[in-house]
């Protein structure tokens, strides 16, 4: 249910604001109201304004949001490495570590660069060596000589080799070696050996046809190939030996100082979000005014410890929710043991407003009858019941997975009772193997009686939901739209009773006295739904019709199980028939799982809520660490 | 000739509102693959709205079992 809310003030000179906040966050009870909520006499709105910082709170807002951003900044530059607990209390070494963050934001900003530059080049270098190592088998073949020139390449796709020659062979007069070699890393690296005095021309055309050159960077030019290839070898061993120096020198001020840095940051933090909701509390010249929510039920422990902690120099007041501000309530949705893991169902649909009513016993109760209903087989049912309360203790430390099966739980032993109540263990194993027969009917023959049941639970789930929304127009004090749900409800019984008489389920005697009522009411209903009313009445029924899926997906289960069963025996072999039936009844029954979950769901959501719950409340978020 | 013809009829009150609501889920449900690329944590309201559609082939489920026992 909806936990009751108060509106509570909080009144007290103005130099005890920030202590009282303190107070307020260290509880985690309150939520600060930022509008301006309360009736105020005629003349004395000028005297109440909203807080302005001081000079001093001022400056040690700036000082405190400009040593954050340092600390965050100090952070990006360090790496992420596990780190110690720091005891040192973050208040005293405010000042100490506000002297220190400059130089080493400073000093590891210039290392982290450093860092990034080495790594950039040794990732560029890596790229030559893996060339040059490609090409080191080809240069062995050719004889060293002045008036040759090298051009490298990286080949793309290895049908461009014979465009390459092509293209060269155009220029050169076929005067030219191209060899190709596959690097460590599986790309083709190309050479070309030319004259000096044409190389150019072969540079120029390679760059036209987009195929540009590797080129090495120009501290190479003077080396030869051999010694390229072992000066990068010997570039990328001392860059690597420098990136790890400068790791370690990190890593060895990330363990000394990130614990140090957080614990002051997290106490930052905590005075700045105070200094920030300064900003929701209102003043008059002499006192500050804090207006806000909180749980009733905690009124008292809240006002006792007000009261103690400042001597009675605040007070705090329970004060009238006055109606139009009744949206502005916050809510709490508050259940006993049973219904808190359906709470983990309600999540999925918006929060309902103060006035309206809380979901969760709906679907706690509901629920799970639905989902019984559905898959109605005692082994099945107790198949998940054994695996919930195994489930349940495995993940204990996972709140939502619990949650999930305690309703899995619940809904399974209703699944049991239902599966007495069709004659159903596996399908109708129970029954050849000990002779087990329905209490009330059995599903699979037992269409009609089924459908009838179906539309009897919508129908009576729907009256509950039109009645609900009446008594939530009578909450809301509205007149006009409790008639019309009353109207609305009364009309749907009567249609159900029309239809029900037509079929001659009640007696057909009733047919005409039941018409005048509907014809009599009819105008009623236009009168205070408008003409939108009897369309809303149809959508009733066809929400009472979709219903009828309760029938539909437990007779596809049903007849699934069956199938396994017949389809086990047909195997002829006890082994083969245990494994085959096994595998379908785990099908069928993960079906089992999320059809009937889905389904109740469904229901619940889109038709009884649609009939009287209101969302679109405000989530209670109150001050606390 | 006539039983034929009856069961044609629930045979395409059935079918009929099977293929609208396999076109409306298909739909529903590139919505909401698209959506959950965004937003995951509509998952829930997700699943809910792809069972929408489902009414229809229930309400075809109910007219057919209506043709084949009235018109029996």
């Amino acid at each position: 249910m909806i936990a009751r809310i108060s509106n509570v003030e909080i009144v007290g000179p103005k130099g005890l604001l920030r202590d009282v906040l303190t107070c307020l966050w260290d509880m985690g009870l309150f939520q600060i109201e930022p509008e301006l909520i309360r009736h105020v006499e005629k003349g004395d709105e000028e005297y109440i304004r909203p807080f302005l910082l001081d000079k001093k709170m001022l400056s040690e807002r700036l000082f405190l949001e400009d040593l954050l951003l340092k600390i965050n900044t100090l952070f990006s530059y360090l790496p992420k490495v596990s780190v110690r607990m720091s005891y040192i209390e973050p208040l005293s070494i405010l000042d100490t570590i506000a002297g220190t963050i400059d130089g080493h934001a400073s000093r590891y900003r210039e290392l982290y660069e450093k860092k990034e530059a080495l790594e950039k080049e040794r990732s560029e270098l890596n790229r030559y060596r893996i060339f040059l190592d490609a090409l080191a088998s080809l240069l062995g073949q050719i004889e060293k000589m002045p008036e040759l020139d090298f051009v490298g390449l990286t080949i793309k796709e290895p049908d461009m080799v014979g465009r390459i020659r092509q293209l060269i062979s155009q220029i050169t007069d076929w005067k030219f070696e191209f060899l190709t070699e596959t690097a460590e890393d599986g790309t083709l690296v190309g050479l070309i050996i030319i004259q000096k005095s044409i190389s150019g021309k072969v540079k120029q055309c390679l760059s036209q046809n987009q195929l540009p050159e590797l080129t090495l960077p120009p501290a190479f030019s003077e080396l030869s190939f051999p010694e390229k290839n072992t000066h990068v070898k010997m570039r990328i061993s001392f860059i690597s030996g420098e990136i790890e120096n400068i790791t370690g020198e990190m890593t060895r001020f990330a363990q000394r100082w990130v614990p140090i840095y957080l614990n002051v940051k997290e106490c930052v933090e905590e005075r700045l979000s105070l200094l920030r909701i300064t900003a929701e509390v209102f003043e008059t010249r002499m006192c500050f005014f804090i207006n806000g929510w909180m749980p009733s039920d905690k009124f008292e422990q809240v006002m006792k410890k007000i009261r103690d902690t400042f001597q009675g120099k605040v007070t705090i007041t329970e004060k009238e929710i006055l109606e139009e501000y009744l949206d502005r309530v916050p809510v709490v949705l508050k259940n006993p043991r049973y219904f808190k893991p359906f709470e983990l169902l309600v999540k999925y649909l918006p929060l309902p407003r103060y006035t309206s009513f809380d979901p969760t016993p709906f679907i706690g109760i509901f629920f799970p009858i639905l989902f019984g209903m559905i898959l109605g087989d005692a082994g099945y049912g107790m198949v998940l019941v054994s695996l919930s309360v195994v489930m349940k203790k495995l993940v204990r430390k996972k709140k939502e997975l619990v949650d999930a099966f305690s309703i899995l739980l619940i809904s399974s032993v209703y699944a049991v009772f239902f599966g007495i109540l069709f004659g159903e263990f596996f399908g109708d194993l129970g029954h050849m193997l000990f002779g087990l027969k329905p209490v009330c009917m059995e599903r699979r023959g037992a269409v009609v009686p089924m459908i009838l049941f179906s539309l009897s639970i919508g129908a009576a789930h729907m009256i509950l939901g039109l009645s609900m929304g009446f008594i939530a127009a009578i909450r809301k004090g509205s007149k006009k739209e409790a008639f019309y749900k009353l109207s609305g409800t009364v009309m749907f019984i009567f249609i159900i009773i029309l239809i029900a008489s037509l079929f001659e389920l009640v007696p057909r005697l009733l047919t005409r006295p039941v018409l005048i009522a509907i014809l009599i009411l009819t105008p009623f209903l236009i009168l205070t739904g408008g003409f939108l009313a009897p369309l809303e009445l149809l959508k009733s029924i066809g929400n009472m019709i979709s219903y009828v899926r309760i029938m539909a997906i437990g007779l596809t289960s049903v007849l699934l199980a069956f199938t396994a069963n017949r389809i086990a025996g047909m195997t002829g072999d006890i082994l083969t028939g245990v494994l085959v039936a096994g595998l379908l009844h785990l099908l069928n029954l993960v079906l089992g799982v999320f059809s009937p979950a889905i389904h109740s769901l469904r229901l619940h959501y889109v038709e009884f809520f649609s009939k009287f719950l209101e969302y679109g409340g405000r989530k209670f978020e109150p001050l606390r660490k | 000739m006539e039983k034929v013809l009856v069961s044609f009829a629930a045979a395409l009150a059935i079918g009929l509102t099977a293929l609208a609501t396999a076109w409306a889920q298909s739909r529903i449900g590139a919505a909401g693959a698209g959506t959950l690329a965004e937003k995951p944590e509509l998952s829930g309201a997700i699943v809910i709205l792809i069972a929408i559609p489902e009414t229809m082939v229930i309400l075809g489920f109910v007219i057919a079992t209506m043709i084949l026992l009235m018109l029996k």
